[in-house]
């Protein structure tokens, strides 16, 4: 291994360390995860990068990285709170190493070197400073024997004092039920309006305690209708939870059961569940409901949601992975193609014998190749989570930058598709997500007067449907309005003002080149790149768009995509001797061409009546150039759809479905128009797969050519 | 210096368990038969706290607060309402009238004793 590999092997580490860290932080800073869970893995992620880096003299990484672990170092000894400000700065960070890893692959890369020393200098901020308000515990590491710390925060509420309650009593109080290990009192007095007889105190105190939660509640319930009092269970409460019994109740119940909430604190979360027009899953909520009440820390609830029996909240299950040379892998896959073919060759021959013994012996044959087939096409399967994950990262920038808040669902994420699909879908599937934030969920205040809830809902969702993988990006934004769609088009000469559209038609408009809705661009969406682009990359992958779209409620847009690349389902024709290949998804039907229709053909028009309706066609013999045999009296049409355009193709015999493994076209033909592959079919000879848009194309063209 | 709370109630053995709890913490204790005769007693002195019934004769319990509120002298002296199991809206209506603090009948002294404790030091 020659330092180059070597390099490529940090490189490709780096990355995967800093995505993980990436989205450690991220599930970190939605509620998901606390950040005990995860302190170790991006900890970890930050150490191995510092030093693999130091191995290949990356002083820059090795230098930034130092800092950036010094302060999780910190943070994993409890020596420094995580407060969504640190959190955001070491996203910040994370972001920076990347750019620093980045410029080792690509020495153009440009690295934000005063970002770097930004973010440096607050890194260093919050390791001088960062410690102070942090009370150590007084007692020995032994303190797993004693009584948990409990956190309580109490607000107090302006009557106080009117009402005749005095704090300082209900502190004395708290002394009979623990020890008070640290408390500090603030008191935010208004800059005017000051009135002597409110109360203006704000309390935190950690309390070590073998009481309940029920019992240090009630010491505050005198004061709880005017007060906010905020009581989050010790850390040991975990472990407490963790031995219980797996039960199959209610997420509320089991907290309640072990005494991490109390019975106000659920019926709390239940009202404002209740409240609140969305109507998720009702575990997921009330237990996130805890959580964002300050109830109890999400570590908690994700002990408690484990110990509930049947439940889906089960982080997906740790997989273990076996790095594999892309290489290696195409190469069995390129093996495999050829074993299917060749076992459709055998088959030929195998029937001709009409030997019963070994006509089944090879079917058990032919069942273990396609076994093989579909296992081995399935190594190139990954999940989508990945990619779904990242967009996490450009939903949270972006709506920071546009000051809009947006919660992201994400459904399907174990859904599999080809890796090489994942790859090219990452740009489109970003595109649309940016275009959904930007100009499909609208702006706070927007939302509140239209009565929707403040939160834009991003929801994102993958699924298998009939041997293709669907995806879906929906908001619950403005939705796409026709009429003002087709308002634009007209004006931008895209379409004439006559023209009947329907609404989808009108929807699909947003995919012509040239077309954008939003009348002031923003930085976000409108980087030149429009959705014409996204549509021609799902395109690419044999995919197509939908749109489903309600004014004012939102808009789902869904991607179809084959499973796989690498083998179709095909429709074998020929004319004369060559073999061509339509994708089976593509066809419509077929229907025999007659001597009479081929006698209207006199005028040379090339189109044809089906039904009533115009059908412009394309004969495959007078494109490709191929010697019409001049025995085929029967021609048959093969009838095209792609997207909305149909076509005619004309062929002279019509030979059934068959599955090709997709080859790429021979250098000498690659410039060959209407063709997208080749495969080689069970007779062992060549069939051309033939690219049906460019067809279509090339028959509506040359009929309007013809006709003018 | 010892503090005083003013207990009302017309069940004379309520008042004796809840006056010797109170005594034995170390309070003073001032007696009342119902709202009217506690409003008497509200003679200006320091009242540290009233624990009183809602249930009495000639003035109730909530009327009593509301009045006591009026006083200047007690506007800020916190009471304990002495409230039945299920009878939400009288508590409502306590609370409305400025008894922040309430103890359910039946109650044990020390229910009682924990409920002064978080409100007033002994």
């Amino acid at each position: 291994m020659d330092m180059e590999q070597a390099k490529q092997l940090f490189i490709d580490e780096a990355r995967e360390l800093l995505e993980s860290m990436e989205q450690c932080l991220l599930e970190v800073e939605s509620g998901e995860v606390s950040i005990g869970d995860h302190i170790d893995a991006v900890f970890r992620a930050a150490h191995t990068i510092k030093g693999s880096a130091g191995l290949f003299g990356f002083d820059d990484i090795v230098a930034f990285t130092h800092n950036v672990e010094t302060v999780l170092d910190k943070v994993r000894d409890h020596k420094l709170d995580l407060t969504p400000d640190l959190l955001s700065l070491l996203l910040d960070c994370q972001s920076h190493m990347g750019q620093l890893v980045q410029a080792v692959v690509d020495t153009q890369a440009e690295v934000d070197k005063e970002t770097g020393s930004a973010l440096l200098q607050q890194l260093l901020a919050f390791l001088q400073g960062g410690t102070a308000v942090v009370v150590q515990p007084s007692t020995e590491p032994t303190a797993s024997s004693l009584p948990g710390l409990w956190r309580l925060k109490v607000n107090y509420g302006a009557d106080v004092f009117k009402d005749g309650m005095d704090p300082s009593s209900q502190l004395m109080y708290l002394q009979k039920l623990g020890q008070v290990a640290a408390i500090q009192l603030r008191a935010d007095f208004p800059s005017e309006g000051f009135d002597p007889e409110n109360c203006y105190l704000e309390m935190d105190l950690q309390l070590q305690s073998a009481a309940s939660k029920q019992e240090l509640e009630d010491v505050f319930e005198f004061i709880q209708d005017s007060s906010e009092v905020v009581i989050q269970p010790p850390a040991e409460m975990k472990d407490k939870l963790q031995q219980l019994p797996v039960v199959d109740q209610p997420i509320g119940q089991v907290l309640l059961d072990a005494g991490a909430v109390t019975e106000k604190e659920l019926e709390k979360a239940l009202q404002s569940q209740t409240r609140d027009i969305r109507q998720d899953k009702a575990t997921v909520a009330v237990g996130q409901m805890l959580v964002q009440q300050g109830s109890l820390d999400a570590g908690l609830l994700d002990a408690a949601l484990n110990k509930q029996k049947n439940t889906d909240h089960k982080r997906p299950a740790e997989l273990q992975f076996l790095k594999v040379e892309a290489r290696k892998l195409d190469q069995l896959i390129n093996l495999i193609g050829e074993l299917v073919t060749a076992g459709a060759a055998n088959q030929l021959l195998v029937q001709a014998q009409e030997d019963e013994k070994m006509t089944e012996s090879f079917g058990v044959m032919t069942a273990l190749i396609e076994q093989i087939r579909d296992g081995t096409l399935g190594l190139r399967m990954v999940q989508i989570g990945d990619s779904f994950s990242r967009l996490k990262r450009v939903v949270r920038d972006v709506s920071k930058e546009l000051g809009k808040e947006i919660h992201l669902e994400i459904q399907g994420a174990e859904t599999e598709l080809d890796k090489s699909m994942v790859e090219k879908l990452s740009d489109p599937l970003m595109h649309i997500v940016r275009n959904a934030l930007d100009h499909g969920i609208e702006n706070k205040e927007m939302r509140l007067y239209k009565g929707k809830p403040a939160q834009g809902l991003l929801r994102l969702n993958a699924y298998h449907e009939a041997g293709a993988v669907v995806l879906e990006i929906q908001d619950d934004g403005q939705g796409l309005d026709a009429a003002k769609l087709r308002q634009k088009a007209i004006e931008k000469g895209l379409i004439s003002a006559e023209q009947q559209l329907s609404e989808e038609d009108c929807f699909k408009l947003i995919f012509a080149a040239g077309f954008s809705t939003a009348s002031a661009v923003t930085n976000l969406s409108g980087r030149g790149v429009g959705m014409d682009v996204v549509k021609r990359n799902l395109e690419e992958l044999r995919g197509q768009i939908f749109i489903e779209s309600e004014l004012g409620k939102g808009t789902l847009f869904r991607i179809r995509l084959p499973l796989t690349l690498a083998i179709i389902d095909g429709f074998e024709v020929s004319v004369t001797d060559t073999h061509f290949v339509v994708p089976l998804n593509m066809v419509q039907e077929c229907i025999e061409f007659s001597a009479e229709d081929q006698a209207g053909q006199a005028e040379k028009r090339d189109y044809f009546n089906l039904r009533g309706e115009v059908l412009p066609f394309v004969r495959l013999s007078e494109l490709f150039r191929l010697q019409s045999s001049e025995t085929a009296l029967r021609e048959n049409i093969v009838v095209v759809q792609y997207g909305t355009q149909r076509a005619g193709l004309i062929v002279d015999a019509l030979h059934g479905e068959l599955q090709a493994v997709i080859k790429p076209l021979h250098a000498v033909v690659k410039s060959a128009k209407g063709l997208s592959g080749s495969t080689i079919l069970g007779s062992g000879d060549v069939g051309f797969i033939l690219d049906v848009p460019q067809l279509i194309d090339f028959a509506i063209q040359n009929e309007s050519c013809v006709a003018s | 210096m010892t503090k005083t709370i003013l207990v009302v109630d017309d069940s004379i053995s309520i008042r004796q368990v809840v006056g010797m709890t109170l005594k034995g913490a170390g309070f003073h204790v001032l007696e009342a038969v119902d709202g009217k005769d506690a409003l008497s007693k509200c003679t200006g002195d320091k009242i540290h706290l009233v624990i009183s019934d809602v249930n009495m004769p000639n003035m109730d319990g909530i009327t009593f607060v509301t009045e006591l509120k009026k006083l200047a002298a007690y506007r800020f002296t916190p009471v304990i309402m002495l409230t039945t199991e299920g009878a939400e809206e009288k508590k409502q209506a306590g609370k409305a009238a400025g008894a922040k603090a309430w103890v359910v009948k039946p109650f044990k002294p020390d229910q009682m004793l924990d409920a002064v404790n978080k409100l007033i030091l002994p």
